[in-house]
């Protein structure tokens, strides 16, 4: 079947199988491999992108369910002011190691800091805890938060 | 400018935010197809019936492969004890017994379960002291066959994969006139390393040779191993490696690649590219080992302890891998970092029908530091002393000598790190706030660095800037994206941002021994700092013409090459590249680097393969941990960790190896079960049920880095990344055990086993 | 046949779908089980009825009762959308998985997947909810309790599309509260969950719902447990009293996240926990809140 949506920003027209997941579509059919698969259940967030603006694990999403929605993936978010200043903050704050959780992370974040300019990092812990990274212990990843946080009030 | 110490931005870090960063699971080849494996659904069984033919005439099918297509040899690390597939018997669930290349994965996958496969099933060894028993049945009994892969053949028979002892005199003698006599038992299950990128391989099989893309620890490795499996000099094989989604330790050795190059072939040279899903990554990773380990102490009047009898039997699972190598380890840690008197040392390495074991980050010593660290705290608590206290009085000093002969000349380091440990947490004060079911536990570790060997070469652009050709890889830690990068830009006087590491490509770079045991800051790095200092001198030779200066006038600073004192009198080290180019020739150099093991008595143990710690740190973690007394559950409220690491290089580098390694050590501890069914089956499978800790689980890691320089060192630095996990299943236990008045002993201890405990 | 994914944009669309091919028919929402269901091989249904864009099946209305269309997120839910009589469903719904899976899986979707172990149902049992199915032959309103019949079953029938949950409106003096036992603070699918909702009139307990999850085939409450704190002060012993009811009630089962006995052994903590907080939220208790 054919399924239309935009994919940051850019309107796309793409065969695909009924239940194909929308982490499939993007990585195999429209070639954005920036997005990752880690466990192909919903567990690990490795493969969140943004539809509507909300977070969801691509992995267990139909891409038929993204009919005429706004998908975001990681490979966007340079092009969007929060999610680039985010970006810079993870690598400065030492936040990336491996960095194959890191995609799932700048999109969650992004979304979380959309709705919430100022959250407490108990609030940021809860909202992360569909994310999970293996090699940093998440310290680092908060106090990129916390510099995009600052760095945006300061503006 | 200093780039030592300074927090430089990691030179992959960008590719990795943005989503451009290509890991092994990323990599596609042009016409690539796809494999998939047919794994053992048992974990021993003959094979009476394997028929391929229905999934060889499947839609998309090119090949379709089993042990009759595979040469007839076994491979191994360390001993070559592995098939490539089974042939006759299956001997752990995730074996592999036949593999499939078609046009789509799902093509593959459908192929697969075509297979006619029948198996019937056979008792599954799995209980570790039945494994051990002499009359139990054996998981290979053709061991007797089995050839060490280099070096003369180690202490092994029937299950027992490998055994270490060390038995000086005067235990039994010591245990017959002690006062008392302390005896513990601890058991850890197996944990899984959990990279988030799993295990893929694409195998090319072009001009009689297979080529290897993959994620891989240790390129070099697999290229030896793949060459094991398929008969071929190892020079047939070239391993090119790719950014790494996390390995710690299970991407060491080969685990899609042969079966990568093996269809290749037989698609007539189609790149074939596999991924593992998650459960058969889970199911078929070489985990951390579950052991069993038994501490008794013999204490004189006074509570010292005069002598020890140390045993511990670790789980091979299936086939061996690292591990035989690994056994003597326990000899360095049965003492933890105290005295005990005369140690008898005994280590059984077991082979059992389940999924063969392998390195994950503090091989070992995760156990070992447990049992060592609950045993003190036992003692403590029989002599109504206070714990930390009894660890300084019996703590190592310099100059210590240990069971292996070797001498800690730096010891006293430990003490210093007891004291920073207490200058940010001080014991008394929090044992004298404590509440209900709140508890505070506290462990010390001493570790290695690994030392073998690395390689680099530098090359000096004609644009100013160098590439590092080395095959050493960067699993996340940053040893190579900053670590040696700026290791090399500090001695060139170049930024950071000019100096780009290469990718391994096993064909091109020289030996490296790759991401393991804190190594390659240390020894990549060194040898990067020789080829730079290579580079150096030539530049100096070139550029004294140039100049018209004697060379030993001149210096490297801020990507020229300058008189000394008159900087003015300068060219850049561009112009120096170009015109070596015309003359000499281009500009580069070599460096490789290898730590000796420190001396050591080779008579103090029988199968001492891992002889002696190179370049040894030292570590004190402290816990303070909260249980609930409704649900047993167990919350980490502070985690300080005291750390040896020679020279802060990267200080993001460095704390991310702290916070990291605790974590998994948390996880370790406390969420991450493993467990094993009768059936030699892992009962969790997925990460549903494999309990990885998450964001809300883990508090920040309260950091002191101690720095004592170590003068072999690139900057003085000494390995970094294992120490931190050594200690948290020590410390937290401790801590958990102070809370609730009971010892738990156990890894990793459950809200189930809390409340248990709690209401008994 | 392949299987075909059909997204409709209205109730009635949906109905004619489900009158037609609701045999072989899977509603597809958020997707959350559903997807993880497909790609495991646990139904293969030939069509997939995405639903999220039938506006007749969001938002809340709350005249008399309280009813939730059944494409409410659990987002929705745990950021307070109820309100602050209905904290147990915002707790209950801020436990299911973590952000990605609040973001689009719904309440319908956790109602209809009927899992044992479903967190949003205990909170919804104790607020005697009720489920509205809609079908081409008509509408009806059942109790969520006969609705839920069994561990991932409920008595939808194929033609007939949950539409609303309704709850009741809690009198005033009431507190509620939802538990949840797990290896982790998240992510976890429940060992137990608890929910409860008190009334009270001073100190005295007027009303009480107790409700769990994952000790049985389906989530369940118990009224012998509930009687046992009606009429009282919430004193040890009339805790005490519903502890052993509500232990006769469950029949817990050893699987892989937990023991029957640990299922036990945490009842009578989380009953009296679970209690303290519901008449602390009913403004009994001065104590700060947990």
């Amino acid at each position: 079947m054919e399924v239309s949506f935009t994919v940051n920003g850019k309107p796309t027209q793409v065969e695909i199988d009924p239940a194909e997941t929308l982490l499939s579509t993007l990585r195999d059919r429209l070639r954005l491999t920036g997005t990752k698969e880690g466990c192909s259940e919903g567990e690990c967030g490795a493969c969140t992108v943004l539809v509507d603006g909300r977070p969801v694990d691509s992995c267990i999403y139909a891409t038929g369910a993204a009919a005429g929605r706004a998908v975001e993936t990681v490979e966007g978010m340079a092009r969007d002011e929060l999610g680039r200043a985010l970006q810079e903050a993870f690598v400065a704050a030492g936040g990336v190691q491996c960095g194959f959780c890191t995609p799932g992370f700048v999109t969650t974040l992004v979304s979380v800091l959309r709705e919430n300019e100022h959250p407490s990092e108990d609030e940021l812990r809860t909202a992360l805890a569909g994310n999970i990274c293996r090699c940093t212990g998440y310290s680092q990843i908060l106090d990129a938060v916390a510099a995009t946080v600052a760095g945006r009030a300061a503006r | 400018m200093t780039v030592i110490g300074e927090r430089v931005p990691r030179s992959d870090g960008r590719a990795k935010v943005s989503g451009e960063a290509v890991y092994g699971v990323d990599h596609s080849e042009p016409g690539m197809i796809w494999g998939a494996l047919l794994r053992s659904p048992v974990s021993s069984g003959r094979i009476s019936r394997l028929d391929t033919s229905a999934a060889a005439a499947m839609p998309g099918v090119h090949a379709v492969v089993t042990a009759a297509d595979a040469p007839d040899v076994r491979a191994g690390w360390v001993i070559k004890d592995q098939r490539l597939f089974a042939r006759d018997v299956v001997v752990y669930e995730g074996q592999p017994i036949a593999a499939v290349a078609a046009d789509t994965l799902e093509q593959a996958r459908a192929a697969v379960a075509a297979i006619e496969l029948e198996i019937d099933p056979r008792p599954a060894v799995v209980d570790l002291e039945q494994a051990m028993a002499p009359d139990a049945p054996l998981v290979h009994p053709d061991w007797e066959s089995f050839v060490p892969t280099a070096g003369p053949d180690f202490p092994r028979r029937g299950n027992i994969a490998a055994e270490s002892i060390s038995d000086p005199p005067g235990v039994d003698e010591a245990f017959a006139r002690a006062h008392r006599v302390i005896t513990d038992e601890f058991v850890a299950q197996r944990q899984y390393q959990a990279y988030i990128e799993p295990k893929s391989a694409v195998g090319i099989y072009r001009e009689g040779r297979y080529v290897i893309h993959t994620a891989s620890q240790f390129p070099f490795n697999v290229r030896d191993r793949v060459a094991q499996f398929l008969d071929v000099r190892p020079s047939d094989v070239r391993v090119i490696g790719h950014t790494i989604g996390g390995g710690f330790g299970a991407k060491l050795d080969a685990s899609l690649e042969p079966y990568a190059a093996l269809l290749s072939r037989a698609a007539g040279g189609l790149a074939v590219k596999l991924v593992n899903t998650r459960t058969e990554d889970l199911l078929t990773c070489t985990c951390r080992e579950n052991a069993i380990t038994r501490v008794r102490s013999a204490l004189d009047a006074d509570g010292n302890i005069i002598a020890r009898e140390f045993e511990v039997i670790a789980d091979n699972g299936a086939f061996s891998g690292e591990m035989p190598w690994l056994t003597s380890i326990a000899l360095h840690c049965a003492r933890g970092v105290y005295r005990t008197g005369p140690t008898r040392v005994i280590a059984r390495l077991v082979y059992t029908n389940t999924a063969p074991t392998g390195a994950f980050r503090g091989v070992n010593g995760t156990y070992l530091y447990h049992a060592v660290e609950r045993h003190m705290d036992h003692i403590a608590a029989e002599l109504g002393v206070d714990r930390r206290e009894y660890r300084l009085r019996h703590l190592f000093a310099d100059g210590e000598e240990l069971l292996n002969g070797q001498v800690l000349h730096d010891a006293g380091i430990l003490r210093k790190a007891f004291d920073a440990v207490d200058a940010i947490a001080p014991w008394e004060k929090l044992q004298a706030e404590r509440r209900p079911y709140r508890g505070i536990g506290i462990a010390a570790a001493w570790w290695l660095t690994n030392p073998m060997p690395g390689t680099a070469v530098v090359k000096l652009s004609d644009d100013g800037t160098v590439v590092v050709v080395t095959a050493a890889t960067d699993n996340g830690s940053g040893a190579v994206s900053m670590g040696v990068t700026q290791i090399v830009a500090e001695r060139l006087g170049i930024p950071p941002s000019d100096v780009r590491v290469t990718m391994p490509d096993t064909d091109v770079a020289g030996f490296d021994a790759g991401s393991q045991g804190s190594r390659t800051t240390r020894i990549v790095g060194k040898a990067s700092e020789i080829a730079a200092d290579e580079v150096i001198e030539k530049v100096k030779a070139v550029a004294a013409t140039m100049l018209e200066a004697a060379p030993e006038d001149l210096e490297v600073a801020e990507g020229t090459v300058r008189v000394k004192g008159a900087p003015g009198n300068a060219v850049s080290l561009g112009e120096v590249a170009v015109v070596a180019t015309n003359t000499v020739g281009p500009i580069q150099g070599t460096g490789s680097f290898v730590t000796p093991f420190p001396e050591f008595n080779p008579g103090c143990a029988t199968g001492l393969m891992l002889p002696s710690f190179p370049t040894p740190t030292y570590h004190v973690h402290l816990a303070e941990v909260e249980v609930d007394p409704v649900t047993g559950n167990v919350r980490v409220l502070r985690y300080v960790v005291a750390q040896e690491v020679g020279k802060v290089i990267s200080p993001d580098g460095t704390y991310g190896q702290v916070a990291g390694g605790v974590t998994q050590g948390i996880g370790y501890a406390l969420h991450e079960s493993l467990r094993i069914g009768e059936d030699g089956r892992y009962r969790e499978r997925t990460l549903e049920s494999y309990r990885l800790p998450l964001a809300p689980d883990v508090p920040r890691v309260e950091f002191v880095p101690l720095e004592h320089p170590d003068p072999d060192g690139p900057g003085g630095a000494k390995g970094v990344g294992e120490g931190p996990v050594l200690l948290p299943a020590a410390v937290i236990a401790n801590a958990v055990s102070d809370a609730i008045g009971k010892p738990l002993n156990s890894i990793p201890i459950t809200p189930e086993e809390v409340l248990a405990a709690i209401q008994s | 046949m392949e299987m075909e994914l059909r997204t409709v944009d209205s109730l009635d669309a949906a109905l004619d779908v489900l009158a037609d091919r609701g045999a072989d028919c899977q509603v597809l929402a958020g997707g959350t089980d559903v997807m993880i269901q497909l790609a495991r091989g646990e139904i293969a249904p030939a069509v997939l009825l995405h639903v999220e864009n039938v506006p007749e099946l969001q938002g809340v209305s709350a005249n008399g009762a309280t009813r939730i269309g059944s494409l409410v997120t659990h987002r929705a839910l745990a950021k307070g959308l109820l309100g602050p009589r209905y904290r147990a469903l915002a707790e209950a719904a801020g436990t299911v998985g973590g952000l990605q899976t609040q973001s689009v899986g719904t309440l319908g979707g956790n109602v209809c997947n009927a899992s044992p172990a479903a967190d949003t149902l205990p909170a919804l049992l104790v607020h005697d909810a009720q489920v509205a199915l809609r079908g081409r032959a008509g509408s009806r309103t059942v109790p969520l309790e006969e609705f839920v019949v069994g561990r991932r079953a409920t008595t939808r029938r194929p033609d007939e599309l949950l539409t609303e949950i309704v709850l009741a409106t809690p009198p005033e003096c009431t507190g509620d509260v939802y538990l949840k036992v797990g290896r982790r603070s998240a992510m976890e699918v429940a060992i137990v969950g608890l929910a409860m909702r008190l009334t009270f009139d001073g100190d005295d307990v007027t009303d009480a719902r107790i409700a769990l999850a994952a000790v049985g085939p389906r989530p369940l409450r118990s009224p012998a447990a509930e009687a046992a704190l009606i009429g009282s002060r919430l004193e040890p012993r009339a805790i005490e009293t519903a502890v052993d009811a509500v232990l006769r009630d469950i029949s817990p089962i050893d699987d892989l996240r937990g023991s029957a006995d640990y299922r036990r052994r945490v009842v009578p903590g989380l009953l009296e926990r679970a209690a303290g907080i519901c008449a602390q939220r009913a403004g009994r208790t001065p104590e700060h809140e947990e």
